[in-house]
């Protein structure tokens, strides 16, 4: 009888390797849970320390005051402090602001002269009480738009930092704060990073209020919101959230506005920082919000229900939520007519295919199924593979690492040198490698057309992702041939099916299938029959046009 | 966040009912049903499995409709009492185990005789495992959003290459029409019921859908789809084989698809292009059966799901393993079809009927 049982039960090697089975992806599992118990722990610890703030607020006192303010930001070269007599009054009063970051024109003309020496007698009588005195300086003296009060040091601190003038009058512990900013900005320019053929010419620039100007100028629309936040805890920054008002999902403002105001961070130097902050998941490959330079992007994402970003000191807008398709989509696919824009969207799809898959394809139709291709072809390949003394996976990655290089190398190189490396890597390196039987001339091509194609894909960091990948599906390649390549995709797809931008399904409109969103997918049908806005976005009027 | 539905669309459930029938019976249907049957109107039995199924399914709908928003896990305990509606659960689990290591072992087979034929099965099944369970976290709305991407590659392709082998067919191979009168036609049902095991996933799948009324609907359309293309591939392979060359094939689909080049294309030859897409097509398989048995568990035992993943992927790995050639594949094959009888088609209308009964009592 335990013969029979044991003829049932499995070998023992088969139990180790279910153990195998069971263990890997087990440890995997646990390792990233506790990647991300870390990150939490981490943002709790940070929350609990930045509890404290200091409060220090005003007396009154002139020169006690000034003694404060000075040995907070006095030391500095920059800070300059005009103390003078308001009129014939003889009350004391300074001015401080920063050299290059006030405009010292506004400064002289609108706010010394007016205190010094518009300022007349008449008004004296006046002045008998505090609160008068101050309500005449902001309604009859002070002849500029932009005028707070703060009692706070550390308030006025920073306003002077940003560039802002403050005006102490001795006796008030109010001190006004007057805009006379005038930071260092370019002009607006063409974008580099997405230049069109056809479409406006204005891009971003780094000045955030010129940024929001530029989206208000993009046509008169009533509702476009711009929500004003700090962020950074030791350099703060402004950063607006815009949106429709009246198309955007308030569950999607609501949970970026969330996601904002957990930002716990020193500085912020790029809208890169805000992006990673606060996508969704750190640990995929895949961008999660979209940067751009273009208003008209911005605003035609506004459009649909989306949600920009803009942080002061950077061109570039972060939209948000994002789906794969985006990635693949060019403002122009809109601007030019739909056939051409059509057919220029499936080549683009037909180059994300190409970028990321056909180096893979050709490692396992050469080294696993060569009976695939044409016989005729099959026999070239190996013929001109004919004296390379390296597997096909170790001839492809030496061609694809020299490209990755050289256009590392070329994206940093001044403008005058970079078609000279193009020309010395691209040519004379591949005629050599393969005169000097390092590779074969179809690697060549097939390395050339992988290349090419990832420079067709119009969103600059959807391209990396796809690079990166690619060298994945090159190594499956090799360990399992088309075999290989197909669990790669499946994973690839299991894991685009499971990631979400702000709740959306990041592979939508693809899935969940959605006939109205295709109509702006893989085809771009005419303006016409494109009636509403995406259904994905779920957006409060979804009419476009009737 | 915008709120994306935990419940999946009435396209989605039938995209799901369709890839978990689509599966191991694109290669085996044409050579168990005809080994049956024994004359050319296989199609004709195919047919009748197919609404045989389709009956089975609308019971089976029909019970789930009576418990809104419950898996059949949940409510089997309702009607039967805890002790018996566990049992009950427990079985349909240990079907869906079953289901998916046959799912597994008949990709392993495959793949290492058409596409990988010196690398052992282990490493050919597990990196496969690791990937349906990475899909299987996902929870139902990323499976079937999955099973929206490969449905219409797989049907894509499978129809386009069996449209390729239209000039092997032979119409003489499948006459006469009911020659040996209906008698042979009836043997062979039994057969095909293996290539339509999938809509049992309504079981649970009634309570995760946004419109539970359209589930008829749903079990309709998904179970003729498979039909429609079972249909098509029998008369294509037995038009091209005819029923005594089928019959010597282990998998007379490939050998239908090998048997022609085209040139003049980047490929000639569309085995390997067919088996690949016919992986995706058993990941789908795999992974929904893999998910209904790691939902039931989870349910019944309130573990949590994650765990449960883990647990059941040395389980069916054992059971994937367990046969140890492609003949005992085969006749496990045999018996997962042979409990649908009892597990789909007789135990649902017993508790239809007897949840019909007590609600007339009370």
């Amino acid at each position: 009888m335990w013969k029979t049982i044991a003829s049932f039960l499995p070998d023992w090697l088969i139990i180790i390797q279910s153990l195998i089975i069971f263990l890997i992806p087990y440890f995997i599992w646990r390792f990233f849970i506790y990647i991300r118990e870390r990150a939490n722990i981490a943002t709790i610890k940070q929350e609990s320390e930045n509890s404290q703030e200091n409060t220090c607020n005003f007396t009154g006192n002139l020169n006690s005051d000034l003694k404060f303010i000075k040995k907070e930001i006095g030391h500095n070269s920059d800070v300059h402090f005009r103390e003078f007599n308001i009129g014939n009054t003889g009350i004391h009063a300074v001015i401080i602001f920063i050299e290059g970051l006030s405009d010292k024109d506004l400064i002289d003309k609108y706010i010394m002269k007016s205190l010094m020496i518009d300022f007349s007698n008449e008004n004296i009588s006046a002045f008998m009480t505090e609160e008068g005195f101050n309500n005449i300086i902001k309604q009859q003296v002070l002849s500029i738009s932009d005028v707070t009060n703060t009692q706070n040091l550390n308030d006025l601190v920073m306003k002077v930092l940003q560039g802002s003038t403050a005006l102490y009058i001795d006796g008030s512990a109010d001190v006004f704060i007057l805009g006379t900013t005038k930071g260092k900005t370019r002009s607006i320019e063409e974008p580099i990073s997405e230049a069109l053929v056809r479409g406006p010419r204005v891009g971003f620039t780094e000045k955030l209020s010129e940024n929001t100007a530029i989206l208000r100028q993009q046509g008169n629309i009533k509702s476009l919101s711009f929500i004003k936040f700090q962020v950074g805890k030791r350099g703060n920054k402004d950063l607006v959230v815009a949106y429709i008002k009246d198309l955007a999902n308030p569950d999607l403002i609501h949970e970026i506005e969330k996601r904002i105001k957990k930002i716990d961070i020193d500085y912020l130097p790029e809208s890169g920082y805000v992006e990673q902050l606060i996508e969704d998941n750190y640990l995929s490959i895949f961008p999660q919000l979209q940067s751009t330079e273009r208003p008209d992007r911005v605003i035609s994402a506004l459009m649909e229900g989306r949600v920009a970003i803009l942080l002061d000191g950077t061109p570039f807008a972060l939209i948000a939520p994002v789906t794969f398709s985006m990635l693949l989509q060019s403002p122009e696919d809109y601007y030019e007519r739909w056939i051409p824009s059509t057919l220029i969207r499936l080549l683009r799809f037909l180059a994300a295919f190409i970028a990321l898959l056909v180096p893979a394809l050709y490692i396992s139709f050469i080294s696993f199924q060569p009976g695939l291709i044409p016989t005729k072809l099959a026999i070239s390949i190996v013929g001109s593979r004919e004296g390379v003394p390296f597997t096909v996976l170790l001839e492809a990655l030496i061609m694809e690492v020299s490209i990755e290089i050289l256009r590392e190398a070329g994206l940093r190189l001044p403008k005058p040198i970079g078609p000279a490396m193009g020309i010395v890597g691209g040519l004379i390196i591949g005629e050599a490698a393969v005169n000097a039987g390092i590779v074969s001339p179809i690697m060549v091509i097939v390395v050339a057309l992988t290349a090419i194609s990832s420079f067709a894909i119009p969103e600059y960091n959807a391209g990396i992702s796809l690079r990166v990948l690619r060298f994945m599906a090159m190594f499956c390649a090799a360990i399992f041939g088309l075999y290989g390549v197909i669990l790669f995709c499946l994973f690839l797809c299991s894991h685009l099916v499971k990631l979400k931008s702000f709740g959306i399904p990041y592979a939508s409109p693809a899935v969940p299938f959605n006939l109205n969103d295709w109509k702006d997918f893989i085809i771009r049908v005419p303006l016409m029959m494109m009636k509403r806005r995406p259904k994905m976005m779920k957006t409060k009027n979804s009419i476009r046009q009737k | 966040m915008i709120k994306s539905e935990e419940k999946i669309t009435t396209t989605q459930a039938i995209v799901i009912v369709t890839n978990f029938i689509l599966a191991t019976g694109i290669l085996t249907l044409p050579r168990t049903s005809v080994e049956k049957v024994k004359t050319p109107d296989v199609w004709i039995t195919v047919i009748l499995g197919g609404l045989i199924m389709i009956i089975a399914a609308i019971i089976m709908v029909k019970l789930s409709q009576q418990y809104p928003g419950k898996t059949f896990y949940q409510y089997s305990q309702e009607i039967l009492g805890i002790w018996i509606g566990r049992f009950l659960s427990i079985l349909i689990i240990c079907y869906f185990i079953t289901v998916s290591g046959f799912q597994v072992r008949s990709m392993a087979e495959v793949t290492n005789f058409f596409l990988l034929e010196s690398t052992p099965l282990w490493a050919i099944t597990m990196p496969f495992m690791w990937i349906g369970l990475y899909l299987v976290f996902g929870g139902i709305n990323t499976i079937a959003r999955m099973f929206e991407i490969i449905f219409p590659i797989t049907l894509f392709f499978f129809i386009l290459v069996l449209f390729m082998s239209f000039k092997l067919f032979e119409i003489d191979n499948l006459r006469p029409v009911l020659g040996d009168g209906i008698t042979p036609v009836l043997k062979g049902i039994p057969a095909t019921i293996l290539a339509y095991t999938g809509p049992e996933i309504m079981l649970l799948l009634v309570a995760f859908m946004q419109q539970p009324s359209k589930a008829v609907k749903v079990v309709i359309i998904g179970t003729v789809i498979p039909m429609i293309f079972y249909v098509f591939l029998v008369v294509m392979v037995i038009g091209a084989l005819s029923i005594e060359g089928v019959v010597v094939r282990t998998w007379p689909s490939i050998d239908l698809i090998r048997s022609f080049e085209m040139s003049g294309l980047i490929f000639e030859r569309y085995e390997s292009i067919l088996l690949v897409i016919w992986i995706m097509q058993i990941f789908a398989s795999f992974v929904i059966s893999y998910y209904a048995a790691s939902l039931g568990l989870a349910q019944l035992f309130r573990i949590k799901f994650n765990k449960i993943g883990f647990i059941l992927l040395p389980i069916i790995y054992i059971i994937a393993m367990s046969s140890n050639n492609i003949n005992e594949l085969f006749k496990l094959g045999n018996m997962i079809g042979n409990s649908m009888w009892f597990l789909f088609l007789g135990l649902p209308l017993f508790l239809l009927l007897f949840t019909k009964l007590r609600g007339a009592k009370s």
